[in-house]
């Protein structure tokens, strides 16, 4: 269990916020928080990670403190087993993939990790290059991989996708859902993007002015409320066209283009980019084998 | 997309399948679903329900007598007639409120359907979704 109570007053842009935040969830959880930026994500994780103090509040991790205000505790950042990633890749410049994954090793700490590590995010062709010649997404890759170096009890990634283009962070998606399960990590990832939200968390908390004010399943927290249809699929509208009464919306769903007629209401007319719910029926769709 | 108020007055479960009655403004409307009091919560006698179902999915139809399987059916007043090349949109006025329906403006003149014209909206059961 994550127990996680932080309260500290701020200075937003739009003046003083007071952040108060006090959550509970199981070990193992792939926890999203979700909100407007200066809402206080950030600042969060920086406590968490113990890079920031709280002005109260107390972590517990796995039965293990890591801050109690009351008691004057403060688990110093380097003793909390947090792996941290950002939006920009915080590589060192002037070492290879794998120096710069090595110096994520604590003292006398076996290079096996390494090895695994460069195995499963499949950054063998990579090792010996400056982070100046890959890609965004390989770059991150490697952030991620470094980040788990220590194998952290809990993972924080703050908007690590946000700069790559869409198949990249389908990719990283799926690399991040891999170590999420293969290192029994408990995954906090701050993320705006709800089909990216719907795919990789288990719960979702939306932080608002430094308050959780809604919480729960991500399918559940975005769509308010439960339809009874059985093919339920999340993406977004990519185009709108018009004709006559109704509206042909092609729809984005993972990497598959689907077209649905939806007859126009001018209160809820749909534009490109709008995140949208397509329900169904179990009765309906038809069913061919392929292959 | 069609959104009514119902009461639920019975629930028939089948293995996973229920089988839901509702009273939506007088009309009895049947609706089956791949869920059970156990699985969802608002399944229960009582409860006020959305009943939801598509434009296109919504029949229509003129005159007193016909034999249809089509159990679902809320009789009203048509307000308003929006016909395209092939397609047309119908609004029926019921005591359920305002049912949209999108049927084929070849339908619309075989029926002769206008403004005014008296006719039923019929759903089948297994279009229909249901929502707390």
């Amino acid at each position: 269990m994550i127990e996680l109570s932080v309260h500290k007053k701020l200075r937003a842009p739009s003046g003083e916020m007071q952040l108060s935040v006090d959550i509970n969830f199981p070990k193992r959880s792939f926890v999203c928080i979700y909100g407007k930026s200066g809402s206080g994500k950030t600042t969060l994780f920086k406590i968490i990670s113990g890079i920031m103090q709280p002005d109260r509040g107390q972590i517990v991790v796995n039965g293990k403190t890591w801050l109690k205000t009351d008691d004057k505790f403060h688990l110093k950042p380097q003793k909390r087993k947090v792996g941290f990633v950002f939006q920009d890749y915080a590589l060192f410049p002037n070492m290879t993939v794998l120096e710069n994954l090595e110096y994520g090793l604590e003292k006398g700490q076996s290079k096996s990790i390494i090895d695994e590590l460069i195995g499963l995010m499949e950054l063998g062709v990579l090792a010996d290059r400056k982070p100046d010649t890959i890609s965004g997404g390989q770059k991150q890759r490697v952030a991620l991989a470094r980040a788990l170096v220590q194998k952290p009890e809990i993972l924080l990634l703050d908007e690590p996708l946000s700069a790559l283009d869409h198949e990249m962070r389908i990719k990283l998606q799926e690399y991040i859902l891999k170590v999420h399960q293969q290192y029994e990590l408990t995954t906090l990832l701050i993320s705006h993007d709800v089909s990216e939200i719907l795919k990789m968390a288990d719960t979702l908390y939306h932080l608002d002015d430094g308050k959780i004010i809604r919480q729960g399943k991500p399918v559940e927290v975005f769509t308010r409320k439960e339809i009874s249809g059985k093919l339920q699929l999340t993406g977004e509208v990519v185009a709108v066209e018009p004709q006559d009464f109704m509206c042909l919306i092609t729809v984005l769903i993972g990497n598959e283009l689907a077209k649905v007629v939806v007859v126009r209401n001018e209160k809820e007319l749909l534009k490109p980019g709008d995140k949208v719910l397509i329900a169904s029926k179990a009765f309906n769709p038809v069913v061919k084998k392929i292959g | 997309m069609n959104s009514l108020k119902g009461i639920i007055t019975n629930i028939t479960v089948n293995g996973s399948l229920s089988l839901v009655h509702l009273d939506v403004s007088g009309a009895v409307f049947s609706v089956i679903v791949i869920d059970t009091p156990k699985t969802a919560s608002y399944l229960s006698t009582g409860n006020q329900v959305s009943v939801i179902f598509k434009e296109t999915e919504v029949v229509i139809g003129t005159g007193k007598e016909f034999n249809v399987s089509l159990q679902n059916r809320l009789e009203g007043k048509i307000s308003e007639i929006q016909s395209g090349e092939l397609l047309s949109k119908i609004i029926l006025d019921t005591n359920a409120g305002k049912i949209v329906s999108v049927i084929t403006t070849r339908a619309v003149k075989n029926l002769g359907l206008k403004r005014g014209t008296e006719a039923v909206a019929l759903i089948k059961t297994n279009e229909i979704m249901l929502t707390a």
